[in-house]
């Protein structure tokens, strides 16, 4: 069964014991959000995740989104949970305060995305796109634009979309056809078709605001020939209701593996008029404002799914019952004891919990850092948390997303059978999880930008704001009575971590596909050390205070279990992939092309 | 000074003429340790009669880069003039005249010269245009027995090319004299000249830098396009043809160009070439004549914030420059630039083939061999290669048949050596094509040594990624540094500890000499950096430790270790020359233990080294403090000598080490005082310090706060300030206290690190790595 309960306890330990959200409180910026404010938000943010959203999980996975005479209907429910939502404020949680937004911080508007991700992931993308794009448009746009636009699209009735694929491009942006010609008034003609817009076009709102990738003629070639505009569904009259429409249609929805209640749309630009973001050929540059952004929340998408994944398992795995424990029966009072009582079901379960926990003290880290980056006048501590997020952006997306699928995977083992079919509702998680590792950049690509990009910037100084950290934490706690053991088994994968990273920067220089070789296994190895270190952190804070938690002592208790089961049973993969990473690429590369 | 370098004969010169040339020539005469006279005209209505010399003197005092080696060097120049102290000249053995190029002024002073000076005493022009039989007409036979012409180039202590052109009656003894002297004690390379305009450097050269400019306004390119393309990629200087025009400055073009028109025979090619440039004659006289004007093809727009701009070659106007790179393709094969049939292709291709062709065409007129024109061209235009190296790379077959293609003439030269190259390597012997059709052995000059030439007949005894060992004979192995900019890491430091081994074993001393330009310059602070970065701080204790014990093994190997620096010798690279029993450095050697401006101290030995070299320097006051103090103020200022006399009073080289003012000599000259030092050679005692401890420490924190009250040093030199007076103070330890050399290679290690781990120090090293510039935070 589909259940959600919002793990606001161990939010809340992320939040503030973990990350510390009354260091936030110190800047004028986030002043208001007190932790009494914080914990209301999160805990109305649950009953809406659970109450609304949720019934509307699995029908809307099996109802889909119709394509009828052009306009998209959602599934039954989505706009009266949209307009729920919107009227909450929940749209505009994140979004500036100039602008109509609420302002709260990212560590807190990374919570309540997870909770919408547990509970429809599908029906998150339609907010969610629009708080990128309404990012893009904060930070690139004309004055004029943002006032017309951004009221509207942070209050939640308008709303955005992300056009960048065409049929024959993806990855490589450098091959966009899409026009944009100039207009005398200063606007532009946009033709061109575009494919796998996520809420691209829908019945949730009155306008839909695309931006679009496309060339002005007589540019450069490649992606220093890309602009980014912004192509309205209706043009919007002076007094801001919607006007006449505008040249852009969908033309075919995708049908997909999973995610079926979020319109992927194929969409033509014929005559469409357009206003340029930013200046001409720096579309990219604009673009990936709202790429980060986005890759941070499709990392959230995967942890919200994991943990749903993970309840749903542990719902089902204490209540049926089959045979007996390997210790004798743990149950005599019924027929079988409930299958929780196996070790294996117990190393699923564990999994998948710690995977979930690990990942929300690295995303609240990383949410963190971007908050200070936001709020700080301080330029060195500034470039210190925008390095950090740089660094962590591609490790959010590709390590939460893959084990946010391997989670929903366990789920489906946990039922057994009955996880193989619908009505359950967990196969639903392994399909909807899917696409997180693919859209927004594959995980493969996410690797590279680790590699490739993030690692050599600077001589490794982005690599220095997480390994210093690191370092300096095992360096003051080898010696601790409560976790000295612990931080002993992550100073081994840090180590792992260090000698792979030398590896990769002295063998790519020779042969940058060593670089390439190495990506994923990197990727999860500095995603390992990163959930590791959270963990033994996390266990350090949990020891300190559980003498004197009262009500809370079965909180910490069991966090510090869950820090030692990832440091015993998973940290340890470190090695392995050390081992291979060192290994090289010879063995990946050797075969002739013809041989496969 | 430099004695070994001293050849017989010449005790004093005399330089008549204080001229740029002029003055520059007596200076290096000085930096050579040979008095000079410098004398000039007196100026109407001076006072002082000496003025001119004098003036021409305090202006090479200020020049940048410096004229001399040393405070000592300027003090061998005496000023005067050719009124009341030509006289003097019977105290010299040679005198140089470097006066304004005219004839009727040069001969009527040669005759007063002729009528002052002792018998035998050498003459000689620095004539750039007169030919020498127009100079001697005229003068008696015993002055044409004693006169030559010496060319030299600008700035005579940098330039190493010098030509020589005597005349037929000229003593071939005399002229090997000066020449000696000039290859021995001024460190020039040599090189004969027939007696033709332009000698040769200038004649092929002048001729390039025509057809490049004719070319590239006729094929509507760019500055920077030209620039680009007439610069690595042929192994020409970066400043191209129009950066070099700005430096040489463009007013010289046209008097060099009309007096190659009037002294050059009617069939020359040159004519053909010679054209006058309206655009150059415009900037000339708006006083656009390069960097010593208001600027040249290029100029830094200061008004719109020290913007690089480069003029239009057809609209005269200024624009903002604009980096023009080549294809990589390009950029490494000069063969796939020069068939590239884009402009820029066709631009090289019609510069460089009709270049080259004029070079050929003019062996042996203006050099007996093509030996004599690529060292010229390589040392007075700082050519990577000579014309027929190019040709050798370009195929000098290929070359020929698409100079027939475009209808132009091929030269004999070319012709003759058919499929042929015009260099070849035979059993180990690198040979040129003569003109005689045959091929011949390249000489080199006894007492000259180059390790490219060993490594031509040999492999090495040892070699790693970053360093080789080779054998260089008489039982000396010279240990090299191969990687990039000669930085040092593991690679050297592990293959130190080898050639160590291999020599203690089976040969009689080390050589630590490379051939290349700068002799290293100090530890790869990239591979640092990244291991900073990742928090690898074991890693780098290891390496810091392992260079300390490989430094310190050299140090008491049982075989003589010297080390020959030349060029930039910083931070590491200084200080495995510290470690050796005897430096013999090129006279260009800039020295220096430059870490405090990367945020660091010395953590291979430098400091205890420093300390004891000024413990033991001639005259220093007793007590711990007058030796640390002067350390401090060396190594936390990252002082850097600008020669390696400079080194000495840096006591970067101590008394007894030699300098040698040939850069080809200087492997030959180590090898000699390596052996030399071979029969019964004890290693070092180890040195004990006494160090000034905790109240030193405060009066050398207390300097360093008074520099940063007046702003002179920031926040993080103090902080580094203090750790490197931690360690020169030593430590925690007492006054009364022996501390060990490993004791104090202990404080420096733990300050290394100390400091590494600061951030201001990783933004430094940061910085520097990638602007090539120190940060001052």
């Amino acid at each position: 069964m589909q259940t959600y309960n919002a793990p606001l306890r161990d939010m809340r330990f992320v939040l503030h014991e973990l990350h510390g959200l009354e260091k936030l409180n110190a800047f004028p910026k986030y002043a208001d959000f007190t932790p009494d404010v914080v914990d209301s938000v999160l805990e109305e943010a649950a009953k809406i995740a659970s109450e609304v959203l949720l019934p509307l999980n699995a029908t809307g996975d099996q109802e889909g989104c119709v394509l009828e005479n052009g306009v998209v209907r959602t599934p039954k429910g989505f706009k009266e949970a949209y307009n729920v939502f919107r009227e909450g404020g929940w749209a505009s949680l994140a979004s500036d305060p100039e602008w109509g937004g609420q302002g709260l911080p990212e560590s807190v508007n990374k919570l309540v995305e997870e909770m919408i991700s547990a509970t429809n992931c599908a029906f998150g993308l339609y907010p969610g796109l629009t708080h990128g794009a309404t990012r893009a448009l904060e930070g690139h746009g004309s004055e004029e634009l943002k006032q017309t636009y951004l009221p509207k699209m942070i209050e939640g009735t308008w709303s955005g979309s992300m056009c960048l694929t065409e049929a024959h491009c993806g990855t490589d942006l450098g091959l966009l056809r899409t026009r944009a010609t100039p207009n005398e008034d200063g606007s532009y003609r946009i033709d061109g078709s575009k494919i796998f817009i996520s809420a691209g076009e829908h019945d949730l709102t009155e306008n839909i605001v695309h931006l679009v990738l496309a060339k002005i003629p007589g540019g450069p070639s490649g992606v220093k020939g890309i602009s980014l505009f912004l192509v309205p569904k209706f043009l919007p009259n002076a007094d801001g209701t919607v006007g006449p429409r505008n040249g852009v249609v969908c033309t075919g929805i995708e049908h997909k593996m999973g995610l079926k209640g979020s319109a992927t749309c194929q969409l033509t630009f014929e005559d469409a008029q357009g206003w340029l973001i930013g200046q001409p050929h720096k579309g990219m540059q604009a673009m990936f404002t709202m790429m980060n952004v986005e890759r941070l929340s499709v990392g959230v998408q995967g942890l919200g799914i994991g943990e749903a994944a993970y309840q749903a398992g542990v719902a089902y795995a204490k209540d049926r019952l089959q045979g007996r424990s390997l210790s004798g029966a743990k149950r005599p009072d019924l027929a079988a004891d409930p299958i929780i009582v196996h070790p294996d079901v117990r190393r699923m379960l564990m999994t998948m919990r710690v995977y979930a926990e690990g990942s929300r003290a690295v995303g609240g880290w990383v949410a963190h850092a971007m908050d200070v980056s936001e709020a700080t006048d301080d330029p060195a501590l500034k470039e210190e948390m925008e390095d950090f997020i740089a660094l962590m952006t591609p490790v959010v997306k590709a390590l939460f997303t893959d084990l946010g699928f391997e989670a929903s995977n366990l789920a489906v083992q946990v039922y057994g059978g009955h996880g193989y079919i619908r009505e359950h509702g967990v196969e639903q998680y392994v399909r909807d999880c899917r696409i997180s590792q693919l859209y927004e950049g594959t995980n493969g690509i996410q690797a590279l930008d680790l590699v490739g990009r993030k690692l050599p910037a600077h001589m490794g100084r982005y690599l220095r704001r997480f390994f210093h950290p690191v370092s300096e934490f095992i360096e003051a706690n080898r010696d601790d009575a409560a976790v000295g053991k612990l931080v002993e088994q992550l100073e081994r994968a840090f180590g792992a971590l260090q000698l792979s990273t030398g590896q990769i920067a002295q063998a790519s220089l020779k042969d940058p596909e060593e670089a390439g070789a190495a990506a994923t296994d990197y990727l999860r190895l500095i995603g390992l050390v990163a959930m590791g270190y959270m963990f033994v952190k996390s266990a350090k804070i949990a020891a300190e205070k559980a003498p004197t938690a009262n009500g809370d002592a079965g909180f910490y208790a069991d966090k510090i279990t869950s820090a030692r089961f990832f440091v015993d049973r998973i940290l340890p993969q470190a090695t392995a992939l050390f081992l291979a990473i060192k290994s090289g690429k010879a063995s990946m590369m050797a075969l002739e092309e013809a041989a496969f | 000074m430099a004695d070994q370098n001293k050849s017989e004969g010449i005790k004093k010169v005399c330089v008549i003429g204080a001229g740029v040339m002029g003055a520059g020539i007596a200076a290096q005469v000085a930096n050579g340790g040979t008095p000079v006279l410098l004398l000039d005209i007196v100026k109407v209505g001076e006072a002082d009669r000496d003025a001119v010399a004098k003036g021409a003197v305090a202006k090479l005092l200020k020049t940048d880069p410096a004229a001399f080696m040393s405070k000592a060097a300027a003090k061998l120049v005496e000023t005067g003039n050719i009124e009341d102290h030509l006289e003097r000249i019977a105290e010299c053995d040679w005198v140089v005249e470097a006066i304004i190029e005219r004839l009727d002024l040069k001969q009527s002073l040669y005759k007063r010269i002729d009528a002052e000076r002792k018998p035998g005493t050498a003459i000689s022009s620095n004539t750039s245009t007169i030919p020498l039989g127009q100079l001697v007409e005229g003068l008696p036979d015993s002055f044409q027995r004693d006169f030559l012409i010496t060319h030299f180039f600008n700035p005579p202590r940098y330039m190493r090319l010098l030509e020589i052109v005597t005349g037929p009656k000229t003593d071939a003894a005399l002229a090997a004299k000066v020449g000696s002297f000039c290859d021995l004690t001024l460190g020039k390379t040599v090189v004969r000249a027939k007696d033709t305009p332009g000698f040769i450097a200038n004649r092929i050269g002048t001729y390039w830098m025509q057809q490049a400019v004719n070319q590239a306004m006729d094929l509507g390119l760019t500055v920077e396009e030209a620039d680009a393309v007439l610069g690595k990629p042929l192994g020409f200087p970066k400043t191209g043809v129009f950066g070099l025009l700005d430096l040489v400055g463009l007013d010289l073009m046209p008097h060099i160009n009309a007096s190659m028109k009037a002294t050059l025979p009617p069939g020359d090619a040159f004519h053909a070439t010679n054209r006058d440039v309206p655009l150059i004659a415009k900037m000339i006289t708006d006083g656009y004549t390069g960097r010593k004007g208001k600027g040249g093809f290029y100029r830094l727009n200061k008004a719109a914030g020290k913007v690089k701009e480069s003029i239009g070659l057809t609209t005269g106007e200024y624009a903002p420059s604009k980096p023009v790179t080549l294809p990589s393709a390009l950029a490494k094969d000069a063969r796939a630039l020069l068939a590239s049939d884009d402009k820029l292709g066709q631009f090289a291709w019609k510069t460089m083939a009709p270049t080259l062709a004029y070079a050929a065409s003019l062996v042996p007129e203006i050099s007996d061999d093509i030996v004599g024109a690529d060292t010229a061209m390589k040392l007075g235009f700082n050519w990577k290669f000579g014309p027929f190296e190019l040709l050798d790379k370009l195929g000098p077959k290929a070359v020929a048949e698409r100079l027939e293609k475009d209808g132009a003439a091929v030269p004999d030269l070319l012709r003759k050596l058919g499929e042929g190259t015009f260099y070849k390597i035979e059993a180990g012997k690198r040979l040129f094509f003569g003109t005689d059709g045959q091929y011949h052995e390249v000489k080199v000059p006894e007492g000259v040594l180059k390790l490219e030439d060993v490594k031509r007949v040999s492999q090495p005894l040892l070699k790693s990624g970053s360093a080789a060992a080779w054998d260089i004979g008489d039982g000396v192995v010279c240990f090299e540094f191969t990687g990039k900019m000669n930085a040092l890491d593991e690679g050297v430091i592990g293959l130190l500890g080898k050639t160590l081994s291999l020599v203690k074993a089976k040969h009689k001393a080390l050589v630590v000499y490379t051939d290349a330009d700068n002799f290293s310059v100090g530890a790869n602070l990239g591979l640092a950096l990244f291991a900073a970065n990742i928090a690898a701080w074991g890693e780098i204790e290891r390496s810091i430790s392992g260079g300390q014990q490989a430094y310190k093994a050299l140090k008491y190997a049982p075989f003589p270790v010297v080390a020959a620096p030349a060029g930039m010798a910083l931070g590491g690279g200084c200080e495995i020359c510290l470690h050796s029993d005897a430096i013999q450095a090129h006279a260009e050697t800039y020295m220096g233990l430059v870490e405090c401006g990367v945020g660091v101290i010395p953590g291979w030995g430098g400091c205890g080294e420093m300390i004891d070299r000024w413990k033991s320097a001639p005259g220093m006051p007793k007590g711990p403090m007058p030796a640390v103090t002067k350390v401090f103020e060396t190594i936390s200022t990252a002082t850097v000598s600008k020669s390696a006399a400079e080194a000495k009073e840096l006591m970067f080289l101590r008394p007894t080490d030699g300098i040698t003012m040939n850069r080809d000599r200087l492997l030959a000259d180590a090898k000699a005082k390596a052996l030399a030092l071979v029969e019964n050679y004890a290693p070092p005692p180890k040195p004990e310090f006494r160090l000034p401890s905790a109240g030193g420490k405060t009066a050398m924190d207390m300097a360093v706060d008074g520099f940063h009250k007046q702003g002179k040093a920031t926040d993080h030199d103090v902080t580094v300030a203090d750790a490197l007076a931690t360690v020169l103070s030593g430590g925690d330890y007492d006054l009364v206290d022996v501390v060990t050399e490993q004791q104090v290679l202990d404080l420096e290690r733990a300050a290394f690190l100390r400091l590494l781990k600061t951030p201001q120090t990783l933004a430094r090293v940061e910085h520097m790595l990638e602007t090539g510039k120190p940060l001052r935070n």
